[in-house]
């Protein structure tokens, strides 16, 4: 009996001491080709581009964060171009309940998939490409100030036209205010925020799932027009989701949304590292659209091959879509991430 | 220890066991503190062969907070936050999360709330059903239903050893009724003076060949500040 005691406690293993700072440290190596169908303007058919991203993260306790975004662009289409660009940089500093941080980064206040009507400091949202599919997505320097309590958050920031580029095109300085709760499962946004030279931007998003399998989002904005964005998510049990959106961002213009996807095509060998899905972005006032195709086979815990084809349909040179010079693009390449 | 005199003294009543004591003293095998930081490892087998992994930081505070940072190499950057019913998924360099929907949780063998969802007292209503030899232990039956949408299963027969409660076996059933999965309790280990789960094993009973082992380190207690769980905090690490 004693025997047996005393090897239960020599088993017992002290549980590890909390760790005084954490990193964390992400690679990813992206080469793709793509094609042009078509091609209605002068210019190269085809082109290629490699994406080196390295990204890190370090913590100290719970109170100093550094996080730093890279990628490295190189790009050979017609002629050969390269640049390093930063995607986020900065540095954070906790003190009780509220967080501070300083530096370029990204942030998205917006709830919509496609398009956003109240993501004042987000990075410009495409709707053929709402998930930046190549990471190149780059944020803004900015300082912020977040207070979370309970279930509340307030998050003010202060963002620059760009410091480091000097004065992008249209960007102006913005001075942003957001409250965030959840509220009777209703995730829940009130956003009002100040452009240098315009007038004052009011706004207020919010998310909620019903039962198992729907999930319905909105914005409402206002600014020199008002802004509506409907949209919702069904997903099914096999693993099938479908999202829509409606979006009318004020002047007339009105746009749809839908895609239909499938991660883990069937739950079998040879079927599960498959993804795919499609999607069709329209502009409901000149009747042009948009089709979007993605492939994606993942070998492995390090490498996957994916393909992405766009086809733009429409008035040509008359209608939003239809200004876009090729009848299809296709794009394949590999991902390496380590 | 107060649980097992307990339980001595319902015995030797002639009484049926407290399904729902029994269901909160098995979740201690997963829950060890009140708020804690575990990483989990899952490796799926088809055929036997090892063909995919994925590894997961998990931080628990109390039985309804949840936040699960992915650290396999094409999933970094996501994390996953669970409060209650409500789900969000963070992808890479966005800090906007993204609702998901209760389904969403569920694909793979080892689906996102077999990491996060431990707290079966929580999520289920017990009933106890008969006590029976399962793996060469005596073994309380009891059945499971659940009683909230974020709960993983709809019913779930749990095998609990008679003597400590430990977790021995468990067949997961969909809402349709059909049986999806079953989980071996494989092995434990002692940590910090408390008995918490190794490996456990969840085989697919709809593929036969299919399993999946999910593996349980560095169960560590951790002051976890309430803002990492606030859906709306911009700072995901």
């Amino acid at each position: 009996m004693l025997l047996a005691l005393a090897l239960l406690l020599m088993a017992d293993e002290p549980a590890p001491p909390e760790p005084q700072s954490e990193t964390r440290f992400a690679l990813s190596v992206t080469d793709e080709g793509a094609w042009a169908a078509a091609l209605r303007v002068p210019g190269p058919e085809a082109g290629n581009l490699l994406l080196i991203q390295p990204s890190f993260s370090w913590r100290n306790g719970q109170r100093w964060r550094f996080a730093a975004s890279l990628a490295g662009v190189g790009e050979t289409h017609g002629e050969a171009s390269a640049q390093l660009r930063v995607k986020e940089t900065y540095l954070g500093f906790t003190t009780g309940d509220l967080d501070f941080s300083a530096g370029k980064r990204i942030l998205r206040w917006g709830t919509g998939y496609a398009f956003t009507a109240t993501g004042v400091l987000d990075p410009p949202r495409n709707a053929t490409d709402p998930t930046d599919r190549l990471n190149l997505n780059e944020g803004r320097e900015m300082a912020t100030a977040e207070w979370i309590q309970g279930r509340h958050a307030l998050t003010a920031a202060w963002a620059s036209a760009g410091l480091v580029q000097e004065h992008r095109a249209g960007m102006r300085e913005t001075v942003a205010f957001r409250y965030n709760t959840l509220l009777a499962g209703f995730d829940t946004s009130l956003i009002v925020a100040h452009d240098r030279g315009r007038t004052t931007f009011t706004g207020a998003n919010f998310t909620r799932v019903f039962g198992e399998a729907v999930e319905v989002h909105g914005e409402f904005a206002h600014r020199d027009t008002s802004a509506v964005l409907l949209g919702g998510k069904y997903t099914m049990r096999s693993g099938f989701g479908a999202i829509f959106e409606f979006y009318a961002p004020g002047a007339g213009r009105r746009y749809a949304f839908l895609r239909a996807a499938k991660s883990r095509l069937r739950e079998l060998p040879g079927w599960k590292e498959w993804d795919v899905a499609a999607a069709l972005v329209a502009n409901l006032g000149d009747r042009s659209r948009i089709l979007v195709l993605d492939v994606t086979r993942r070998m492995g815990n390090h490498l996957s091959f994916y393909a992405h084809a766009q086809a733009p349909s429409g008035r040509k040179w008359r209608s939003e879509y239809g200004m876009i010079p090729y009848a299809a693009l296709v794009s394949a390449g590999f991902r390496v991430q380590l | 220890m107060r649980f097992l005199i307990a339980l001595l003294m319902a015995a030797s009543a002639g009484a049926t066991p407290d399904a729902q004591a029994l269901l909160r003293q098995s979740d201690a095998v997963r829950n060890g503190w009140p708020s804690f930081v575990v990483r989990v490892k899952i490796t799926n087998f088809e055929a036997g062969k090892s063909d995919e992994e994925d590894l997961f930081e998990v931080y628990q505070k109390g039985t309804e907070r949840t936040y699960v940072e992915f650290l396999s190499p094409r999933d970094k950057g996501r994390h996953l936050l669970m409060l209650g019913d409500d789900m969000w998924i963070y992808l890479p360099d966005t800090s906007r999360p993204i609702r998901i929907t209760p389904l969403e949780r569920l694909s793979g063998n080892a689906s996102n709330g077999d990491v996060a969802r431990t707290n079966y007292a929580i999520d289920y209503d017990a009933v106890y059903l008969r006590t029976e030899t399962e793996g060469g232990a005596e073994c309380h039956v009891l059945e499971l239903t659940a009683r909230r949408k974020g709960a993983t299963y709809r019913r779930i027969l749990y095998w609990l050893r008679a003597t400590d409660a430990r977790p021995v076996k468990a067949e997961f059933f969909l809402a349709s009724g059909k049986h999806t999965k079953s989980a071996t309790f494989d092995e434990y280990q002692q940590v910090g003076g408390r008995m918490l789960l190794r490996r456990l094993t969840i085989y697919d009973q709809i593929r036969k060949n299919s399993h999946s082992v999910m593996e349980y380190s560095g169960f560590a207690p951790r002051s976890l500040p309430d803002r990492i769980f606030h859906q709306g905090r911009s700072d995901r690490f």
